[in-house]
């Protein structure tokens, strides 16, 4: 069943790169719709063997591969990875049809959005450590593609910069992987925490500290951030959907699942200085998003803050924190989907992100008021406002966190009060008010919108709907989440690393 | 710092003064005159007409039926509260009255004209006297009211008074508009200029029509505006009308506090821009801007021409209302046109200099209030 959720979207990216490119364009997209609903199905469908009271891996499945060196052909799913499973099959579909303007080579487009699906469910389902580094490292290259070839008009130096950030932390993972086995002695690459049981506590310091920098780029973390904004700037609106969505986690499952998973002795030593860069990721990345007029920009910095409440949880790693990350990782991948999705609209609407130029985009009329609404709804969320996910996941780890670090954690429920301010500074500047009167060419250069904004067709709304009812469903009934996580995240905060 | 920056309000072609001045004097339309004008403008007066014709009868029904009714719950229905009417009533399918209570609230607010001049009259003080004096026998309530609040009564019935004389000036301009469509639909209009002259000819033929009103309590007679008061349509009426609801006009409900918090609402009444003329077609989210209720109204009478005429253009259904306000405040430039046309004080082919001069300043007096107002909306 496992196989089947890389099998599924692998088969489809092939079936279309042997498409016929006479092929019509929206007839590819089809042909991604299908294989993405059945992944999506399939991924659904991993609830009904999977046993929620057991917190470690199950349904693996398991053949020999290249065992001479370690490399084994082994899956498995536990609380950790299944909910991420099912965000990456809803927001891979959801990036398929929000995807407009796909008349440039779609044949290659939609099979890298497959790949990269694909790629990020063997991450996630791997469970030997060189598996892992060979989807971790799948993904990268066919999003560089989606970056530097359907990219906006800075996309070579956006995508170069994703390029050599990325392959740096894929680097540096493998480095400290492959270190792990140099100096253990050992060629087993299964994930089990015996691999460091006998190494000497600076050798696990620093490959400990390797791999949260590793995954620290992936995440991003402060200072290793800054290839994502230009990214996000750069990127279509799908693969934006993808990378806040859905590619950021492998950097905080990384975390987890390797870095508290398998250095538990000396996790404790560098858990407080986890929990202050938490702090000054939130602090920072809320701060910058204040500063931005681009929106992309400010939901692109948003995700660097809120990111940062997954490195408190694991720091903190008691069970109700480790609970919120996996909930903040779900929540913030919905939000941010539907955030970047609307960004998105509103771009294709105006011809501009600028928040110097767009007012009143609310209007009923004329304005884009479906969008302005989920919008607001979608910020809401993203602030932490009771009755949706952000709030769920917000409140477990600030609440599993606040004895353990209670500095870092004030500090972090700052960065969440001013996750609020450039929220409403982002809906206060590009909603509301008046629009504007006059058609004009280049709305930048004018200041001002051509108020002849097309309307949204209905059908254009449905993802971001969808995406909004997730958002609310999940705010008011978590228990969907708790349920399939709570063993999971009980037995990690358990391990000795861990203070539970 | 004014919540609305003015380029953004009144960003489009606008014309000056001067322009404006040398329009009117040469007896030429202020609105474009092109055939897409004349399909909005015959069309929306058309809808209009249908609209004023139920807020004319509904108007004359509450002043003559609800006359000081202290609980006048059922004044929107002309008297039918039958199921299906209340039905239709409270399911909303109905025409929206609200809209013509507000015109008659600003025009008894603004009180400009004869018709506000004899309502603070003795005259009118005792008609009032008279009719209180028989209310107050038969109505306890009112028994009570009056001697606490002596200016309570007499304040509703100037209210009446002004909804009546609204509702009789409604009753021509529905019938003018109405049979303005006739004419255009049997080719005796075919332009702007037409429509323009042919709004002035029946203005000026009903200027002279007597505003009277009369109640009946039991059994009795009583005037409020009798016909010795002298009050006709056009001067009485007409002109205070334009003044209240196309030129000053109130500030919507919905944006009171805020433009008086940015300082936009002026302290001298007579300085209003709020009107008709003035207003932003599009709204932006205030409860009743603009003034949206009446734009219901009229989508419902629109006429197929002019539905067919908004498909075709920016969001077709999607904006519909935004596009009848644009077509309506150009229709309303037109009767605008048609009474400065009308009421210049000389002919405007006279060669006596002292009357030219005369017209002059007549013109410029109207041309200083329009070139403020959204006069985008011509071209």
């Amino acid at each position: 069943m496992l196989t089947a959720l890389l099998l599924i979207p692998f088969l489809g990216g092939l079936l279309l790169l042997l498409l016929p490119s006479s092929v019509a364009p929206v007839r590819m997209r089809s042909v991604a719709i299908v294989f993405l609903s059945l992944q999506l199905l399939l991924s659904v469908a991993l609830l009904i063997p999977f046993d929620p009271s057991v917190g470690t891996p199950q349904l693996v499945e398991f053949t020999p591969w290249v065992s001479r060196i370690g490399l084994d052909y082994r899956l498995a799913v536990d609380g950790l990875s299944l909910p991420l499973i099912l965000i990456n099959a809803a927001l891979t579909l959801v990036s398929a049809v929000c995807t407009r303007d796909f008349d440039q080579r779609p044949r290659i487009y939609f099979s890298m959005l497959l790949l990269i699906s694909g790629a990020v469910n063997g991450a996630f389902l791997a469970d030997n450590l060189l598996l892992f580094v060979i989807f971790y490292e799948l993904e990268l290259i066919p999003l560089w593609l989606l970056i530097a070839v359907w990219g906006g008009a800075n996309r070579g130096y956006a995508s170069t910069k994703f390029l050599i950030f990325t392959a740096v932390s894929g680097f540096l993972i493998l480095a400290a992987f492959f270190g792990l086995a140099l100096v253990s002695g050992s060629v087993n690459f299964n994930i089990t925490p015996a691999l460091t049981e006998n190494l000497p506590v600076a050798t696990q310091l620093v490959l400990l500290v390797t791999l949260l920098i590793g995954f620290g780029i992936k995440i991003p973390l402060v200072p290793f951030h800054v290839w994502l904004p230009d990214a996000h700037t750069q990127a279509s609106t799908p693969v934006s959907v993808m990378l806040a969505g859905v590619l950021l986690k492998l950097g905080t499952y990384g975390l987890l699942r390797f870095g508290l998973g398998l250095f538990q002795e000396v996790w404790p030593l560098v858990a407080p200085w986890l929990a202050i860069w938490a702090a000054i990721s939130v602090l920072y990345g809320s701060l910058a998003a204040i500063a931005q007029s681009d929106m992309k920009r400010m939901v692109a910095f948003s995700s660097v803050g809120h990111m940062g409440y997954v490195l408190l949880a694991a720091a903190a790693a008691t069970p109700t924190a480790l609970l919120g990350a996996v909930f903040q990782m779900v929540s913030h991948g919905v939000i941010s989907a539907l955030l970047f999705l609307l960004v998105g609209t509103v771009y294709r609407k105006t011809g501009t992100r600028d928040l110097n130029v767009i007012r009143g985009l609310l209007n009923p009329e004329r304005g884009l008021p479906l969008t302005g609404t989920l919008m607001i709804l979608g910020v809401m969320a993203s602030a932490g406002l009771p009755g949706m996910a952000g709030f769920i996941s917000e409140f477990l780890v600030f609440q599993g966190s606040i004895q353990t670090f209670p500095l870092a954690t004030l500090l972090s429920m700052v960065g969440s009060g001013l996750t609020a301010v450039y929220f409403l500074l982002l809906v206060n500047r590009a909603f509301f008010g008046r629009l504007a009167v006059t058609p004009v060419e280049d709305p930048v250069a004018h200041g001002r919108l051509d108020v002849q904004l097309a309307a949204v067709a209905p059908r254009e709304t449905i993802p971001a709907v969808a995406l909004a009812l997730s958002v609310v469903g999940l705010g008011l009934i978590p228990s969907a989440l708790s349920r399939i996580s709570d063993s999971a995240t009980q037995l990690m905060a358990q391990l000795p690393g861990g203070m539970g | 710092m004014p919540v609305i920056p003015a380029e953004q309000v009144h960003a489009g072609p606008h014309p000056t003064q001067e322009q404006i001045v040398q329009t009117l004097l040469a007896g030429q339309t202020l609105l474009d005159d092109t055939p897409d004008h004349v399909i909005q403008v015959v069309d929306v007066l058309k809808s209009y007409g249908e609209v004023l014709d139920a807020y004319s009868i509904n108007l004359i029904y509450q002043a003559e039926e609800q006359f000081l009714n202290p609980f006048p719950v059922l004044k929107y229905l002309d008297g039918d509260v039958s199921p299906a009417k209340l039905w239709r009533h409270f399911w909303h399918d109905r025409i929206n009255f609200e809209y013509a209570e507000y015109c008659m609230k600003a025009m008894l607010w603004h009180g400009t004209g004869g018709l506000d001049e004899y309502l603070d009259s003795p005259e009118f003080a005792s008609n009032c006297e008279a009719i209180i004096a028989c209310k107050r026998r038969r109505d306890p309530l009112q028994g009570l009211l009056h001697p606490l609040f002596p200016q309570f009564l007499p304040e509703l019935i100037r209210t009446a008074a002004t909804t009546h004389a609204l509702g009789q000036f409604w009753r021509v301009m529905s019938d003018l508009f109405i049979d303005l469509a006739e004419a255009e639909a049997n080719g005796e209009v075919t332009s702007i200029a037409g429509v323009v002259d042919f709004i002035r000819d029946r203005l000026v033929a009903a200027a002279g029509n007597p505003i009277t009103y009369k109640v009946r309590i039991a059994g009795q007679d009583f005037w409020v505006l009798p016909p010795e008061a002298g009050l006709t349509f056009l001067v009485d009426v007409a002109v205070p009308y334009v003044e209240a609801v196309f030129l000053r006009g109130t500030p919507f409900l919905g944006t009171v506090s805020f433009n008086a918090q940015a300082k936009q609402i002026s302290a001298d009444q007579s300085s209003f821009k709020y009107g008709a003329l003035y207003a932003d077609p599009l709204p932006s989210m205030g409860a009743g801007i603009p003034p949206s209720l009446c734009m219901q109204d009229m989508y419902r009478h629109l006429p197929e021409r002019l539905h067919n005429w908004y498909q075709n253009c920016t969001r077709g259904e999607g904006d519909v209302r935004v596009k009848i306000c644009q077509s309506f405040q150009k229709s309303m430039f037109c009767v605008t046109n048609a009474a400065i046309k009308g009421t210049f004080p000389h002919p405007l082919d006279s060669t006596d200099q002292a009357e030219q001069e005369a017209n002059a300043a007549y013109a410029n007096a109207w041309a200083s209030r329009l070139v403020v107002a959204r006069t985008n909306a011509l071209g």
